[in-house]
């Protein structure tokens, strides 16, 4: 095998940015997991949909039901309106998936954002057609180089935004009052509302919340892979394998399985095979549980007596 | 004879006539082997989900390995059909069983997702292994059985075969249902702990409900195939398996009735809602929705209460008990 240090530095950049990614969808899994004790089957097309709404107001022209669109508003206006309009889209599905399921357990909600899926998948196709549309980066460069290391700007801010969103995240959780009520509902619903908590409406903030990390990582990553319908399944499909390789519920562990599955299949991929990339993360994913089913950082709630 | 008897046999002989009555249309009979093949894998399902209570989304997969072996015994080893459709069917068993066993630490949303991994996996060796399957041009020239001299290769024929697997399925999860392996399996459905306590053996039972299911696809992926005589491996995706659950959740998880009834709804409706053009699978998504929301317990909990209805309250004991356990859980 010809080791090449500055080749590998590339490819562990770019499995850093790809795990990024993983990482952000995961602990959108992962807080609705630990709100209501479902996984959204859904939580891949939060990843597709925003990457869709926003290039409707970005490229220079697209056809929107058949209508071109040429609006090419500026990126950080666009940004701010696809995340007020998913807020809004994240209550509806909070509306209509999850409440009135609330108490039937866990499989009906699956079903129904399972049909949630299938619902937006065919609505992007018919709004904005099957050919898969390139979404403009906000780059002119397409790679900067450093001495003989080919850097992907995009790659670099994927990083940058996904760091800071997790000081976010840390900040929000251990220091304010919100996120101490999200912790408390997420470990106890009944006890969190005897408290005082308003369960419903931390609920559906977790819900927001999740489906805007799915945004965020949708805007992030969509101008490194083309825009189609089913962009957002194998991304969800990998980070839920992530969130379970670090332990399912434990939010470090979805960020560093993430990362190690991003890492390792960008490895894989150019080492291994090309072919079956696709399939490292399921590999990892079998591997683990195998051998340490509570995942790499143990489990914060017991599903496997 | 009971009523769930009478009402089995008027619904084969119902079904029997369907090759007389849609006589001109290819299409819709070729349409009713297809509900036919799914139904057989929706009812291996029901088994793994609504018997024992094991989630699983790489049902497609089971299918499709059904599919392929069949496919390559017939066309490059020189199998009949009614060599290889067996063959192929203990292959998935064999699968179900390889699967199975690892799996069996899961439940939940684990499992779920470890065989979303398995479902993946297989595609893509379907999708790669070019030598055995041709990679994602697919199998082609798969042939219809023969008994003799006589090919049968019209779907009202082909149609027969599929109904008398169906039958047979249908029998066998039945009776499994009713017999200790069922009601062990329906035990650990509701509480592994306590089963195990009362002696059941959990972990031959879930292995057993992972064969089954198995197997049942399997037969199902190998009839379809010798049907529509060329298989790809788009057809048994990630997509598929969700298509598979939904099937049988819209039945109704543990009525073997309902798993046909859901595969044949599910199978048809996309050709009803073609007026709709192109928004026609959002209906369907939308439906699903609907379906979960307003009918908990599926079509077959639905009639179920229809019936209740209309006719005097049933003896109590063993009627109840037995319709009553999915409704927290599955």
């Amino acid at each position: 095998m010809h080791f090449d240090s500055i080749a590998n530095l590339q490819l562990l950049i770019n499995g850093f940015a790809i795990g990024s990614i993983y990482a952000l969808v995961a602990l959108g899994f992962v807080l609705i997991y630990n709100a209501v004790g479902v996984v959204n089957f859904a939580q891949g097309d939060f990843v597709m949909l925003p990457s869709y709404v926003a290039i409707s107001f970005l490229a220079p022209s697209v056809a929107v039901f058949g209508v071109q669109m040429h609006w090419q508003l500026p990126p950080l206006a666009v940004y701010l309106l696809v995340i007020v309009l998913m807020t809004g889209f994240a209550l509806l599905f909070n509306r209509i998936a999850y409440y009135p399921l609330r108490d039937r357990g866990w499989m009906p909600v699956v079903i129904s954002t399972i049909g949630v899926s299938i619902f937006l998948r065919n609505f992007a196709q018919l709004t904005w057609g099957s050919q898969p549309l390139s979404f403009p980066s906000p780059f002119t460069a397409d790679t900067i180089d450093f001495g003989g290391l080919h850097v992907r700007p995009q790659d670099l801010l994927i990083i940058a935004v996904t760091a800071t969103l997790i000081m976010f995240q840390y900040v929000l959780f251990e220091k304010t009052s919100l996120g101490k009520q999200m912790q408390a509902t997420a470990q106890d619903r009944t006890t969190a509302r005897l408290l005082g908590i308003r369960v419903g409406r931390i609920v559906a903030f977790t819900f927001v919340y999740s489906v805007l990390l799915g945004t965020i990582s949708g805007l992030l990553v969509a101008p490194v892979f083309t825009v189609t319908k089913e962009m957002g399944g194998l991304i969800a499909l990998k980070a839920f394998a992530a969130s379970i390789v670090g332990g399912f519920g434990n939010i470090p562990g979805a960020i560093i399985g993430g990362l190690t599955i991003g890492v390792v299949e960008t490895f894989g991929g150019f080492y291994i095979s090309s072919a079956y990339t696709d399939a490292i993360a399921f590999v990892i994913l079998i591997a683990v549980l195998l051998v340490r089913p509570q995942g790499l950082f143990g489990e914060r709630v017991a599903e496997k007596a | 004879m009971s009523r769930a008897n009478a009402g089995a046999l008027v619904a084969i002989a119902a079904a029997a006539a369907i090759p007389v009555v849609f006589r001109g249309s290819d299409y819709l009979l070729n349409l009713c082997v297809l509900a036919g093949a799914y139904s057989i894998a929706v009812m291996g399902l029901g088994i793994l989900l609504g018997y024992a209570g094991q989630m699983s989304l790489g049902q497609a997969a089971f299918f499709g390995i059904g599919a392929y072996a069949s496919g390559w015994l017939t066309t490059q080893a020189g199998w009949n059909f009614w060599e290889a459709v067996p063959a192929a069917m203990a292959l998935s068993a064999l699968v179900g069983l390889c699967v199975g066993y690892p799996c069996l630490r899961l439940s939940g949303h684990y499992l779920a997702l470890a065989t979303i991994g398995f479902g993946i996996i297989t595609q893509l060796v379907l999708v790669n292994w070019k030598a055995f399957t041709n990679g994602s041009d697919g199998m082609s020239g798969i042939p219809a059985p023969a008994i003799g001299a006589y090919t049968i290769d019209s779907y009202g024929a082909y149609f027969y075969i599929v109904l008398a697997c169906v039958s047979a399925g249908a029998y066998v999860s039945s009776r499994i249902k009713a017999t200790r392996p069922g009601r062990a399996m329906q035990a650990i459905r509701e509480n592994e702990l306590a089963a195990s306590a009362m002696g059941i053996d959990a972990t031959r039972y879930k292995i057993l409900a992972f064969v089954l299911a198995g197997a049942y696809a399997g037969l199902g992926g190998a009839l379809l195939a010798h049907s529509i005589k060329f298989i790809s491996p788009d057809s048994y995706s990630f997509d598929a398996s969700v298509v598979f659950l939904v099937m049988l959740i819209i039945g109704g998880a543990s009525s073997v009735g309902g798993a046909i009834v859901g595969a044949a709804l599910l199978t048809f409706l996309p050709e009803v809602l073609r007026p709709l053009k192109n928004s026609y699978i959002m209906v369907y998504g939308a439906a699903v929705i609907a379906m979960i929301i307003f009918m908990p317990q599926g079509l077959a909990g639905l009639l179920q209460a229809v019936i209740a209805r209309f006719s005097p309250p049933p003896d109590p004991g063993s009627e109840t008990i037995a319709a009553r356990p999915s409704a927290q859980r599955s």
